[in-house]
């Protein structure tokens, strides 16, 4: 029922790709819109949603690329990382990508800086394009 | 004459290194138009990447904390005159670019707002990471617009401490200008 939730991409709002059926989660493009708990909000009440009914055989993989957020987006990033550390803890599998544009040092530190506080297998890859 | 009225702004334009000014209402529409048209610029200047960003970073947070702060006067008598008061440029200085705006505050938000611009601009880079990380923790005080992040993300993000001005227009409001280098 709640199988895939997709957002298309606006200049301020990236781009939703969350598939429970392969168990893949993706977000990808800038994010400061002009209300980021509205847009977010939506993405919140999916991911509990699944991560309540993940089972722990289930291997969840998820991409970032995230090259601009503003801070309120970061506030909502860091719920988000909060739901997904919490439900590593308790013992499911989840593991993120975060991927960065080389040359680009800011984004490199803004996904270090998150990665700093959190348990979950957390990995920072350079963007090939 | 039109026609002077409009070098004389070009030539005030030109002495202090303004490449972009907005002045007037900000929406949501306007702030992404001129942040893609600031980041465009920089890029053909080839400006550095991680430059572009922080400069990029300071414009968006700091027209949409002007933003939120106008939201906040809806339902009151001063919105129109403060929403329509505000003012954003980005401009070149001789070792770097800086983005100064400024918006009138009501006399009554004066010391709060002070008192946090006091704080950020104290504090060292370090400091400024470690009060980040805290709010960006903390839970979101109730009715606020946005992550209360704003002003501590520029102070993280400029080179130099942050700049501010306040200057008294009357009894009900003041002039806020605040200015960040890259």
């Amino acid at each position: 029922m709640m199988e895939i939730l997709k957002v298309d991409a606006t200049r301020s709002t990236p781009e939703i790709f969350f598939d429970s059926g392969n168990n893949t989660l993706s977000i990808k493009g800038q994010s400061y819109p002009e209300d980021a708990f509205g847009f977010y909000e939506p993405i919140f009440k999916w991911i509990d949603l699944y991560l309540e009914q993940l089972n722990e055989e289930a291997t969840v993989l998820i991409d970032f690329t995230l090259p601009y957020i503003n801070t309120s987006s970061s506030k909502c990033i860091m719920m988000l990382l909060e739901k997904l550390e919490e439900a590593y803890i308790s013992g499911k599998k989840v593991a993120l990508n975060w991927y960065y544009t080389v040359d680009n040092d800011s984004e490199l530190e803004c996904a270090e800086e998150f990665q700093e506080d959190l348990s979950l297998p957390f990995h920072i890859l350079p963007r090939e394009e | 004459m039109v026609s002077t009225t409009l070098l004389d702004i070009q030539n005030s334009l030109r002495e202090n290194g303004l490449l972009i000014s907005f002045s007037g209402r900000f929406s949501q529409t306007i702030i992404e138009e001129l942040g893609e048209a600031v980041r465009k610029y920089l890029e053909m200047e080839q400006s550095p990447m991680n430059e572009i960003h922080h400069i990029f970073s300071i414009f968006i947070e700091q027209t949409q904390n002007i933003k939120n702060y106008c939201e906040s006067k809806e339902n009151t008598e001063g919105y129109r005159k403060v929403s329509n008061s505000c003012i954003v440029t980005i401009g070149k200085l001789e070792d770097g670019n800086y983005i100064c705006s400024g918006n009138l505050i009501a006399t009554e938000d004066a010391t709060d707002l002070i008192k946090k611009l006091e704080t950020v601009s104290s504090l060292d880079k370090t400091e400024l990471k470690k009060l980040y990380k805290e709010r960006l923790r903390a839970e979101t005080p109730p009715g606020s617009k946005g992550a209360g992040l704003g002003l501590i993300e520029m102070a993280r993000k400029a080179s130099r401490p942050l700049e501010y001005f306040i200057t008294e227009i009357d009894q009900d409001y003041s002039f806020l200008t605040i200015k960040a280098v890259v």
